[in-house]
């Protein structure tokens, strides 16, 4: 017997105390979505349903036991920290579902200067944990674009990668250790050494789990020096996005990590203003770090893989250096874009994939053909383009990005009419081409009609991880795995 | 009607950091590798001209919209956007590499009111300063030029039932004026809550746009020398930097609830309406 809504909240102030457990409406609506449905919710208009209640969690035992209970009554919830997902993974799209916010576990624990690592709350802020470590002369590595706001909780949930990846990897390359709570309440600690062959490595059944299979409550991430004096900028301008990609190949298979390592087409290059320093041309970009030595035989080595290439002309590094120190989302950026969006109906999303380097320009010219011969309509795009910002040894990413303004439909009609649907053909090109649908993002709750097709005969083994670890299915229901 | 936008390019300031501020021997400081952007009060007359030009009362009643800016190459991009928008002509004007006229409003009006004066414009807006030199006279002093009359600190802009005359929105010392105006007349746009964002042209309209024309003048075809144009009446000395550090208060609570309440006794109480 499913529990009312008054008494699911009158169960949870038992458990965490009337303090936690908030029912405040308009808390409640804002923590029923996340960066998904823009503009729907600059209306102010939620239709999704409207939690029963958020709780405040107090600490991992506080986690354990508000789970235990949701575990035992089939409450449905949602994890929650920063909020700064972008794929509809924090919509709560059952009735009566609870939000899990873990923002006030927000202890640095230990920052470790002889094992080179750093211990969190699922809750502290990672341009804060940043800051503790920059006064000490070390970083993480990570910044994504999202640093002023998300939490550490949610960064490893939703195996996020940040503007550094190509040098430090993504997060799942940074966890050491890990904590979570099962949705039985069982607390389990995954200890910090640096490698070991102790069977599968079962950090990664955590790490990217986006709140489907536990609650994550603290994390020890890798730490490194940092030298940003050294940090060397290299830019340069070319004609096709398809040799773009074969010189970042290169550049990795010749076994250079630098830092950033970008490719911008015409389109979006233009909206970061780089036609004005090289109109109508494709930017390629690389950003070199470490100490001196290792940063400028970085520069140097891929200065000299690409001037290899006659069609390359170097764009001044400083320019590139301004426009990075500026692409971080802070609270300010949030609230321009809300006041501009109400304003102007003007919409920019975007759809993450990756593919192997034998695929990726594939990949890059089909999803944009499609776009231009499929979507209906197309004169409402103002902007359709991409670029590569996270490269490995075997292929890269691409970030699709589209705006549009919205026209002849209803804030709630949008995301329909527009995002989902270019959405959707840039997934059925990637993953007929052999990519992968979802590069950093997480699937949240719209990718899932292609889980199973992203993962083909290995859904077995992310379909058993559900089934062992929550057979109940109140862990955020709709996330990663499609809705039966 | 034929409107005339007279809008500036600027460097974007905001990503210039303070140890960026460092001027050479010509008073200039090195903005090459920061992105401009549209003056955003001019980015506001830019909408405003292009609601006008939307809001026909009558067939006759066609408006013919000219962007014209004053600089030497990196308005093409902007005036390339303003003609996918729907600007009708782009015009540049291209000074004289030896004049400097981040100082010199007077140059600016007269090489303004030069165009103006070689078609039938009955409309020209203005922002109200521009950022880079932030004079705040070019409008008036192309006014005064042209003969026209001239309203500051506009708001919005709309056309009326009579194709001679606008209805135009501005503000004086906090209160709202709302005028019906005969044309000739000069705009000076100030904040525009209604037209504070220069609207995006779609991808086919930007394709169509990279195919037309802008137009270059330079200080020979609209008839200006040197005498005109090197006004000595004032020498630039020195430029510093305004320091704008801003002062900060933590709030010392220990709980939400402590922290809300001294932030209310301590800021909000005075400012609130009673």
């Amino acid at each position: 017997m499913t529990l009312a809504r008054q008494a699911i909240v009158d169960g949870l102030k038992n458990i965490a105390g009337e303090e936690r457990v908030i029912t405040d409406e308009q808390v409640l609506k804002e923590n029923s979505h996340d960066r998904y449905k823009k503009l729907e919710t600059v209306f102010g208009i939620y239709t999704t349903p409207i939690p029963a209640a958020l709780v405040k969690l107090k600490d991992t035992k506080q986690a354990s036991d508000v789970l235990k209970y949701l575990n035992e009554n089939n409450i449905n919830s949602v994890a929650r920290t920063g909020g700064t997902a972008t794929e509809g993974g924090l919509e709560t799209i059952v009735e009566n579902s609870v939000v899990l916010d873990g923002s006030q576990m927000n202890q640095i624990i230990q920052i470790d200067s002889t094992n080179m690592q750093a211990t969190a709350q699922c809750g502290v802020n990672l341009g804060e944990f940043e800051d503790r470590l920059r006064e000490k002369g070390f970083t993480t590595g990570h910044s994504p674009q999202s640093k002023p706001l998300a939490h550490m909780g949610g960064l490893v949930a939703t195996r996020s990668i940040g503007q550094f990846s190509t040098l430090y990897g993504g997060i799942e390359d940074m966890v050491v250790g890990i904590e979570a709570v099962f949705p039985n309440g069982r607390i389990t600690r995954i200890k910090n050494v640096p490698r070991r062959a102790a069977g599968p490595d079962i950090r990664h059944v955590i790490i990217g789990n986006e709140g489907a299979l536990c609650f994550i409550t603290e994390v020890t991430v890798k730490i490194y020096k940092y030298f940003p004096e050294n940090n060397q900028f290299l830019a340069w301008a070319l004609d096709e996005m398809s040799m773009g990609f074969k010189i970042l190949r290169e550049v990795m298979v010749e076994g250079y990590r630098p830092s950033v390592a970008r490719l911008y087409d015409v389109e979006d290059g233009a909206q970061h203003s780089f036609d004005q320093f090289a109109p109508d041309k494709c930017v390629l970009m690389f950003m070199a770090e470490g100490n001196e030595r290792i940063a400028k035989a970085t520069a140097n080595g891929i200065a000299a893989v690409v001037e290899t290439y006659e069609d390359c002309t170097p764009i001044d590094g400083k320019i590139i250096e301004n426009w990075f120190n500026h692409l971080n989302w802070g609270p300010d950026k949030i609230a321009q874009e809300r006041e501009f969006i109400l304003k102007t109906q003007h919409l920019a999303y975007t759809t993450e994939v990756s593919g192997n380097w034998d695929c990726i320009n594939t990949i890059y010219e089909n999803a944009i053909k499609r776009i231009q011969n499929d979507y209906p309509y197309i004169d409402d795009l103002t902007m359709l383009g991409g670029h590569s910002s996270h490269s490995y040894q075997t292929g890269t990413n691409l970030y699709f990005v589209y705006d549009y303004d919205v026209k002849d439909c209803k804030p709630e009609e949008e995301i329909n009419k527009y995002h989902i649907a270019l959405n959707a053909l840039i997934v059925e090109e990637t993953l007929k081409a052999g990519g992968s649908m979802v590069h950093h993002h997480g699937i949240g709750k719209y990718r899932t009609p292609w889980t199973r097709k992203e993962h083909g005969s290995a859904y077995y083994i992310l379909k058993g991880l559900k089934d062992q670890f929550d057979p109940n299915g109140i862990m955020n229901t709709g996330t990663i795995y499609p809705v039966e | 009607m034929k409107i005339a936008v007279c809008f500036k390019i600027l460097p974007d300031y905001d990503r210039l950091s303070p140890k960026e501020w460092k001027w050479d021997e010509h008073h200039g400081v090195d903005t090459s590798f920061v992105r401009s952007i549209f003056n955003c009060f001019e980015e506001s007359a830019l909408e405003i001209a292009l609601k006008l030009s939307r809001l026909l009362a009558k067939p006759s009643d066609k408006t013919e919209l000219t962007a014209l800016t004053i600089d030497n190459g990196q308005g093409d991009l902007f005036l390339k956007h303003l003609l996918a928008v729907g600007y009708d002509h782009a015009v540049r004007i291209c000074p004289s590499k030896r004049h400097d006229l981040r100082f010199s409003p007077l140059s600016v009006s007269r090489l303004i009111s030069a165009y103006m004066n070689l078609s039938e414009y009955q409309l020209s807006i203005f922002g109200k300063q521009g950022g880079e030199g932030d004079n705040g006279q070019t409008g008036f002093l192309v006014a005064e030029q042209l003969g026209w009359p001239c309203i500051r600190e506009v708001t919005d802009v709309e056309k009326t039932q009579s194709p001679g005359f606008l209805k135009v929105t501005s503000r004086i010392e906090g209160a709202g004026l709302l005028q019906r105006i005969k044309l000739p007349v000069v705009l000076i746009m100030g904040h525009s809550p209604n037209s504070s964002y220069l609207r995006i042209p779609n991808l086919k309209q930007k394709l169509d746009a990279k195919k037309k024309q802008v137009t270059l003048l330079s200080e020979h075809d609209l008839k200006k020398d040197d005498k005109e144009m090197v006004i000595p009446d004032k020498t630039l000395i020195d430029l510093q930097r305004q320091k704008t550090d801003q002062s900060c208060i933590f709030l010392e609570g220990k709980t939400a609830r402590d922290q809300a309440r001294q932030l209310y006794d301590q800021y909000l109480k005075e400012r609130l309406p009673l």
